[in-house]
């Protein structure tokens, strides 16, 4: 109950100001330790519990990379034109860096099946070669909408 | 004479039968393994490779659409590479838990649940279509790349959710009691259940 309640406050409170799943994808892998894989957010925590907060906070996460598998590789491009834009870097340093680097392979939720990740890393890597070869590529305004629903829901 | 030679021959048969009796694998019928294997290939199935939106992804040609307006040759090529890569691994991946579930089937699940010869037989010649439909799948896909067999793909993935529903009724007693469930059984004078 708990968790759903914690849920519930993070996307009211945070991840309705990030209108894309790549934007959420993005930050909710940054709330996460790297060696323990526990999720942390103090705010959510003083509010709820630890426990509570890092479910809630996998929850969503999760949530946000199956809505980013669901995009087709137009509406990736547009999420990853959107997501540079807001970046205020370099358009063309910026793509190198994600192409070299490849930073998005570190922002997949744990015990996801690895074809779902191996697709979605295949899509992001297709939509940013696309998004080199047309550089002032912009997303339409009804990509990446959110809410949406899952279709377990 | 020759009733001799038979003989032999009989007694040597029964030798290398006995032998190859005594160096096969043991084989626990029934082990915890075998249905930890069976329900861990059913998830994958039910959570994963089935999902409608997933295969609908990985199938629907809109994407090769927009790359093909959109990229250049390099990127089109990566893309379909990748793409087919990725419908063949599809494949392969069901296949393999179908396998999986049908070895469960055919040695262990007599073990735990009462199916009839009816069900079982229908279930074996389910189990035999659709692995030669994941084959034929698999040739079609090498060939033609990921796009070559819309309709077989809808078919497989048809097919294969049959046998997980079958199979879910299988091992349903392995999923655990709800609270709700433990509840309902509570007596009435309001005795917890521990």
């Amino acid at each position: 109950m708990d968790v759903q309640a914690a849920s519930g406050d993070l996307q009211r409170r945070t991840l309705a100001h990030l209108p894309r799943p790549l934007d959420r994808l993005i930050y909710l892998a940054s709330m996460r330790d790297y060696n323990t894989g526990m999720y942390y957010h103090d705010g959510l925590a003083s509010r709820f519990s630890q426990e509570a907060a890092c479910e809630a906070l996998a929850g969503c996460h999760q949530e946000a990379f199956r809505q980013l598998l669901a995009s087709s590789i137009e509406d990736l491009v547009g999420q990853l034109a959107a997501y540079r834009d807001s970046s205020h870097l370099d358009p063309a340093g910026f793509l190198a860096l994600w192409r070299g680097l490849e930073p998005y392979r570190i922002a997949v939720p744990a015990e996801t099946d690895s074809l779902s990740v191996d697709f979605l890393l295949s899509n992001l890597k297709i939509a940013l070669a696309i998004l080199e070869d047309h550089p002032t590529r912009r997303p339409t305004p009804e990509q990446g909408a959110w809410p949406r629903r899952s279709p377990a829901q | 004479m020759i009733e001799l030679i038979l003989f032999l021959f009989i007694g040597i048969g029964l030798l290398v039968l006995l032998y190859a009796l005594a160096r096969r694998p043991t084989r626990h019928e029934g082990t915890a393994q075998a249905l930890v294997e069976a329900k861990h290939a059913l998830r994958t199935l039910q959570e994963n490779l089935l999902v409608e939106e997933l295969v609908e992804r990985i199938f629907d040609p809109v994407d090769w659409k927009y790359v093909a307006s959109a990229a250049g040759e390099p990127t089109k090529d990566e893309f379909l590479r990748d793409r087919k890569k990725i419908a063949l691994a599809w494949t392969h991946r069901v296949k393999s838990q179908i396998l999986s579930l049908k070895e469960y089937h055919f040695r262990h699940s007599r073990f735990y649940s009462q199916l009839n010869p009816a069900t079982e037989l229908s279930l074996a010649f389910s189990f035999a279509a659709l692995l030669q439909q994941c084959r034929l799948l698999q040739l079609l896909l090498r060939i033609g790349g990921p796009y070559a067999a819309p309709a077989l793909v809808g078919r497989t993935a048809a097919a294969a959710a049959r046998i997980c529903a079958a199979s879910e009724k299988s091992l349903a007693f392995l999923t655990p009691a709800t609270a709700g469930s433990f509840g309902d059984r509570s007596p009435e004078d309001g005795a917890a259940v521990l």
